[in-house]
């Protein structure tokens, strides 16, 4: 089932074209790696899909809806979730609060303001379940800006999967994480739920061919490759393409 | 004794009138960072709509108060929609300088061209108007009633900001608006009510605090700096650095006032100096 079509996405800033005529669809259970040099425009995308940036032109469609006009709260409640390349949480909250907040979100518990999530047994008990599959029991209680990097990139995961997205649009999940760190990202990116639609931009092709199952090539905000991991490697455009953006 | 403590409740008093007018521009300038010199002129606001309530419309004691708050809430919404709304956060204060300056001058304006520019009385009811027996002393109701109502403000703030789920949002979005947006908070909405909630707080402040800060045409100018420096020295968006703030810069103002009242102002700016100067982000202020 198709859960995300973007038609001919188009954004300039200025002078400088970050977005030319994007088009691509997600379906339920898609794994597509986002790929590109440095400045291609893979985090103008994302931010365009999710709402924060305006295009100039296109379309998006989200689950048979057009949501291209609709504010980025709008789009996430109806199941459109990213996550930012350099590592956002609520650093002075608790690691259990920053998700109990997306379980709230989730719920849209707005009429019910008075009560508190921290003391709803269910809520905490669903946050708590999201930690420990991700092996974050032991720091549940641990303010966020104490923790250590790789297990804040968990816990944007943890945000992510507690609100249950449609569509999951990752920007460099595993970006500054250590060698050593890294198996548990991508542990749990691998255990993401089976029917969602994800969409990782990730520059190390290790991590690309252990994942993703479809790839595409954005170069000076434009797709030059859509196709397999495999071959992607031997593509003599896609060669060209991060050549070339040595030469500009 | 009897002058010491008769210092303490007026300080506490004085103090409890800064606090409840400052903490609502202490949300305003901690959560949605925008430097709201009008402030000053919402608390006017409250004044000049209880005092109109009570004289011209005969409403009751409470009834104004209810009628003050809603009141300047319900003019300063569109405020916040149409001209606030595109000045929080920007990275030069100049225009939220020149902007809520301005806001300030209409208010002014059009206070004393519908009300005249006379002093606006607030008259109290029977029961606030006497004096209590504490036992070893007697004090005016009115100044046990404000510090009621500064401790239940204090109170009910922590409650709201630390114990429901409207206040986590709010925290979350003050932290970073775009992670806020990213998990579907609606921010606008959030920054709406706290702007209200603000509003709400300084003309409750403004009404409650008449009898210690009159209501007259030019006060959302003299009292400008006044609450600016509550919010500075407590650490803007600390509820409880407010407090303290308050409470300490109305003890140092009314002990001055009592023991060395020809020096006017000299202590309390000194007392702000000096606080400013050991706590540039002010007492409680976030890093
Ligand atoms: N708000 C903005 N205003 C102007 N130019 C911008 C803005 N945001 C990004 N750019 C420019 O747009 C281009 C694309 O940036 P973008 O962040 O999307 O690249 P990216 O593919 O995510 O790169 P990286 O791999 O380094 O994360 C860059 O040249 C960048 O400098
Ligand atoms: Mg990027």
């Amino acid at each position: 089932m198709e859960l995300l079509r973007v038609e001919a996405l188009t954004l300039a800033f200025g002078g400088l074209r970050v977005a030319r005529e994007i088009s691509l669809a997600l379906a339920s259970g898609d794994r597509l790696a986002l790929i590109g040099p440095n400045g291609a425009g893979k985090t103008t995308f994302v931010n365009l899909v999710t709402g924060q940036l305006a295009p100039d032109a296109g379309r998006i469609v989200l689950a048979g809806e057009d949501v291209t006009r609709m504010a980025v709260a709008a789009r996430v409640r109806r199941g459109l979730v990213r996550t930012f390349q350099i590592s956002r949480l609520f650093r002075d909250m608790s690691v259990r609060d920053n998700v109990l907040l997306a379980i709230l979100q989730r719920e849209g518990r707005t009429a019910r303001a008075i009560r508190h999530a921290a003391t709803d047994r269910t809520l905490v008990a669903e946050a708590d379940a999201h930690l420990e599959r991700l092996g974050l029991g032991e720091v549940a209680g641990d303010r966020v800006g104490a923790i250590a990097y790789g297990q804040q990139r968990l816990v944007e995961i943890a945000i992510a999967v507690a609100l249950r997205p449609k569509v999951l649009l990752l920007d460099e999940p595993a970006a500054g994480v250590s060698r050593a760190e890294q198996p548990r990202i991508v542990a749990a990116l691998a255990a993401l739920p089976p029917d969602i639609a994800v969409l990782m931009i990730e520059h190390d092709m290790d991590l690309v061919l252990r994942l993703a199952r479809r790839v595409v090539v954005l170069a000076a905000g434009a797709l030059v490759f859509d196709g397999s991991p495999e071959a992607v490697v031997s593509d003599p455009g896609v060669r060209a393409a991060y050549l070339g953006s040595y030469g500009t | 004794m009897g002058l010491a403590l008769g210092i303490a409740t007026d300080a506490l008093a004085y103090g409890m009138v800064l606090y409840i007018i400052s903490i609502g521009l202490s949300v305003t300038m901690g959560l949605m960072r925008v430097i709201n010199l009008a402030h000053g002129a919402f608390a006017m606001i409250g004044g000049y709509l209880a005092s109109w309530g009570l004289q011209s419309l005969g409403l009751g004691y409470g009834t104004a108060i209810l009628f003050a708050v809603a009141g300047a809430v319900l003019i300063a919404l569109p405020l916040e929609r149409f001209l606030y709304r595109r000045v929080y956060g920007t990275h030069d204060p100049l225009p939220q300088v020149l902007l809520t300056i301005g806001i300030t001058f209409a208010i002014i304006g059009i206070a004393n061209s519908l009300f005249g520019p006379t002093l606006k009385p607030i008259p109290l009811p029977e029961i606030f108007r006497g004096p209590v027996d504490l036992g070893f002393r007697t004090v005016p109701a009115h100044r046990l009633v404000v510090i009621a109502a500064g401790a239940a403000v204090a109170l009910g703030l922590w409650l709201l900001v630390e114990r429901t789920d409207f206040g986590i949002r709010l925290r979350a979005a003050v932290d970073d608006a775009r992670m806020a947006s990213a998990l579907g908070i609606r921010t606008d909405v959030i920054y709406a009510a706290a702007f209200a909630l603000s509003v709400a707080l300084g003309a409750l402040g403004g009404v409650l605090g008449a009898e210690i800060l009159p209501i007259e045409p030019y006060y959302a100018l003299r009292y400008m700096v006044t609450f600016l420096v509550v919010v500075s020295v407590g650490g803007a968006g600390s509820i409880g650095g407010a407090l303290g703030a308050a409470l300490l810069l109305g003890l140092v103002d009314v002990t001055a006032k009592y023991l060395a009242p020809e020096y006017g102002e000299f202590f309390f700016y000194l007392a702000v100096i000096a606080v400013v100067a050991a706590f540039p982000r002010g007492l409680l202020g976030r890093a």
